[in-house]
């Protein structure tokens, strides 16, 4: 039996001494004594306060005792019984990172029982079911932080149905998986974390050849080739001008990216935004641009590159086995920005493969530990703190205790009553 | 003889003559004046014969001396059958702890009886039991009625509610002495000893007061009935003052209503010996002189 309010069970400790010490000091009638002329006392109305410290009216102070006790507990709502339960929540990676999703699938069936809570994370988390586990269900890489604070939420409604709460962490547990929030997510969690750890898809960590399609004076062919980036052999394709039937064929074989980075804005149909506006920033995972750039499109996909209020600066979709990449950063031919070195490395996440540049490689045993941690599993009692909920047990209790409660006011009745 | 706590009373009231108040009209030969004359050989007067009277009244000599016919008239005595009525309620079991005021009824009862006794009385009893049985013993002269009453006394308990009217009705004796603190059934009782006395009868009360009904302890208390437990009453300073005044007041009006009534009352407080209070009912006179 475990209490949602436990401190209400004190308040009704208070109170039902007091009403113990009250009962021995009560304003009361006092004892009778016999006289065979009390009929020649005036009869006046008068209350006299008398202290006794005999045990008197043992029934009635049961009762109210009782009615007190049920009272504090229906407020602080017993949940249980559920001694000894220990409830699941396994956080799921379903992506881009994760070399099968079936094996993830397989280790999540594994570790799960009934009434335990399956969490799916990529950059974003749910509660989910096996089911949804599929090959092709996320187009994003896994982020360790998403999955964490996802698996602190569903924490809070499974805590009043159990004791306990075990966090079962499905992934290859890479290291871009994991971010500068990761660590501090994972200390808000009250116990220790079972990582169960699979395959991750190979790292992408080479650096890009690329191929340009571009006019002569083109300022983003003469940055990526100073980057180094242009050569033979490439699997990237950058087309500054329009998109030919012939491009997107290419891009559709296996391994090979199209990066459609248009050098003006007749050079691509995608939507326009609805303000043409100018922005002073842009960035990808890579690096930092800072220049001022006209925002003609609203681009739509999986987001390579962010202005810097976060809209999508350029974005990529999956096409065959390879990908097309969409860039609606518009360089000023007269500028020199994509001759600096932030431009290089700026462009090194656009000309990157399809997914981008991706360290998968496991986190070191070190890191591990921190993850895992030690200790017993995360007591339920941690996340009901400030949620609003409710015990199956309070309206029986508070039954109980009102029929206790008509219970002594009639037996205070029926004992004026003989007196 | 009676039982040994009553030996230093029966000595103190040894020699208290309890006569009657009025002449009684008992046919035996007794120490009471009677309402007969003639049969006695206590000489009163002469008077003129008449026809109808007993010519073996007449004084033989006085004819021959005046040659007038007198008869010789003599004061009669007779006994006076007496019955001591005993009230055994719950509120003579006063105070709880000492029942003084149950213990100083019995011992007037017994006072009383010896001292009929004494003076050739019929003397008997008639206690009420708290099954409303009673318990009577009828007046007789013969030796160890006394006794025989102190044991029907002793074995009494006061408990309950029991009427004395119906007891008083119930007692044909001449001379009734009622041993009460008159918290029952007062007013019936008051009637049928009307009944009694207006029949010729005699009836004596003995009002039995404590101490502590007279003065209450100076606290604050819940005073309750013992005969009805209904009636619970504070007693603080300000419903004191008026309890002396109602208790006052009401056994003033109980007496001067006795008195009245013809009877003979007289009021015992608890820490009067027993046979001072024996004498003032016996002696009034007397006992007022003491």
């Amino acid at each position: 039996m475990t209490w949602l309010f436990p401190s209400a069970l004190a308040i009704a400790g208070v109170a039902a001494l007091a009403a113990i010490a009250l009962h021995f000091i009560a304003r009361s009638r006092p004892l009778a004594e016999p006289l065979p002329t009390a009929r020649f006392v005036p009869v006046r109305p008068i209350h006299a306060r008398t202290r006794s410290i005999a045990l008197s009216d043992v029934l009635l102070l049961a009762l109210r005792i009782a009615a007190i006790s049920l009272l504090g507990a229906a407020v602080a709502a017993p949940v249980g019984p559920a001694r000894g339960r220990v409830a699941r929540i396994v956080v799921a990676d379903r992506s881009l990172d994760v070399a099968s999703i079936a094996e993830v699938r397989d280790s999540a069936r594994s570790a799960m029982r009934d009434g335990d809570v399956l969490v799916a994370f990529d950059t974003l988390a749910g509660v989910t079911t096996i089911a949804s586990l599929s090959p092709g269900v996320s187009t994003a890489h896994g982020s360790l932080s998403a999955g964490l604070a996802a698996a602190i939420r569903t924490a809070a409604s499974l805590a009043t149905r159990t004791d306990s709460i075990e966090l079962v962490l499905v992934s290859p547990v890479g290291m871009d998986e994991r971010d500068s929030a990761t660590m501090r997510i994972r200390e808000s969690w009250p116990g220790r974390v079972r990582v169960m750890r699979v395959a991750a898809r190979p790292s992408v960590l080479t650096a890009p050849r690329i191929q340009m399609s571009a006019g002569p004076n083109d300022g983003v062919a003469a940055g990526l080739a100073l980057a180094g980036f242009v050569g033979d052999g490439a699997s990237v394709r950058v087309v500054r001008g329009r998109v030919s039937a012939n491009d997107s064929t290419w891009a559709s074989s296996a391994g090979h990216v199209l990066v459609h980075w248009p050098a003006s804005a007749a050079d691509a149909a995608w939507p326009h935004r609805d303000s043409i506006d100018a922005i002073g920033g842009v960035t990808s995972p890579t690096g930092t641009l800072v220049s001022r750039f006209p925002r003609v499109w609203t681009l739509t996909g999986s987001t390579v590159a962010r202005w810097s209020d976060g809209e999508p600066a350029a974005v990529e979709h999956r096409i065959g086995d390879g990908c097309i990449r969409d860039v609606g950063v518009l360089l000023d031919d007269a500028s020199d920005v994509a001759l600096r070195t932030p431009f290089r490395a700026f462009a090194r996440a656009l000309v990157a493969p399809c997914g981008g540049v991706r360290d998968t490689r496991p986190l070191d045993a070190a890191a591990l530990r921190a993850l895992a941690g030690s200790g017993p599993l995360a007591p339920a009692s941690m996340f009901r703190t400030g949620i609003i909920t409710s015990s199956r047990w309070t309206p029986w209790l508070l039954l109980l205790s009102a029929i206790l409660l008509l219970a002594e006011w009639s037996l205070r009745k029926s004992e004026r009553r003989l007196t | 003889m009676p039982s040994p706590p009553y030996g230093a009373l029966l000595d103190a009231v040894r020699g208290v003559r309890w006569p009657a108040r009025h002449a009684v009209a008992g046919a035996l030969s007794g120490v009471h004046r009677s309402k007969q004359r003639g049969t006695s050989s206590e000489f009163t007067e002469f008077r003129l014969y008449r026809q109808g009277d007993d010519p073996r009244r007449l004084d033989w000599r006085l004819l021959a001396r005046s040659d007038r016919a007198y008869i010789r008239l003599a004061t009669d005595r007779a006994i006076l059958p007496t019955t001591i009525v005993l009230d055994a309620s719950a509120s003579m079991a006063y105070p709880i702890t000492s029942r003084l005021k149950w213990r100083r009824a019995q011992e007037i009862g017994v006072g009383l009886a010896a001292v009929a006794h004494a003076q050739g009385d019929p003397v008997g009893l008639a206690v009420p039991d708290d099954l409303g049985r009673l318990r009577m013993l009828p007046p007789r002269t013969r030796r160890g009625v006394v006794s025989e009453i102190a044991r029907v006394i002793d074995a009494a308990d006061p408990d309950g509610l029991d009427p004395l009217a119906p007891t008083l009705s119930a007692v044909r004796s001449a001379r009734i002495a009622i041993i009460t603190d008159l918290l029952g059934d007062a007013d019936a009782l008051l009637r049928a000893a009307r009944v009694h006395i207006v029949a010729g009868g005699e009836v004596h009360v003995v009002h039995v007061v404590a101490r502590e009904e007279l003065e209450l302890p100076r606290r604050t208390m819940l005073a309750a009935d013992p005969e009805d437990p209904r009636t619970q009453r504070f007693l603080v300073d300000s419903t004191r003052r008026g309890y002396e005044a109602a208790f006052g007041e009401w056994r003033a009006e109980i007496a001067r209503q006795w008195r009245a009534a013809g009877a003979s009352y007289v009021e015992v407080v608890t820490d009067e010996p027993a046979s001072r209070a024996v004498r003032r009912v016996a002696e009034p006179a007397r006992g007022a002189r003491e």
